[in-house]
């Protein structure tokens, strides 16, 4: 059996925007470049972008998105982060 | 449900 992505990431965990990564507003969200990795993300909306540069003052990740999403998009968002931590763009703290 | 992450 393979677990998911979302099925891997801890969402009880604080996480942080990885100090390797510079983001990039743009029109349509952000772009996140790794240096380390040279991967190059699109973050498809405002309020992942929000979410992402916050999530450091939250005790976890599920605490900034139940503060800053939606109720109705929190699995939708709880999965970007997924996303977004298994492409390193993402780091525990 | 578009997706909200895309990786290059």
């Amino acid at each position: 059996m393979t677990l998911s992505t979302t099925e891997l990431f801890d969402a009880s965990a604080p996480w942080s925007l990885n100090a390797q990564v510079s983001l990039r507003d743009e029109a349509f969200g952000a772009l996140a470049y790794h240096h380390g990795t040279r991967r190059l993300v699109f973050l498809k909306s405002r309020e992942l972008v929000e979410l992402v540069r916050q999530l450091d003052q939250f005790e976890s990740a599920h605490a900034a998105i139940d503060e800053l999403v939606p109720a109705d998009q929190h699995d939708r968002y709880v999965g970007a982060l997924a996303s977004l931590a298994h492409s390193e763009i993402l780091r525990g703290r | 449900e578009e997706l909200l992450v895309e990786e290059v």
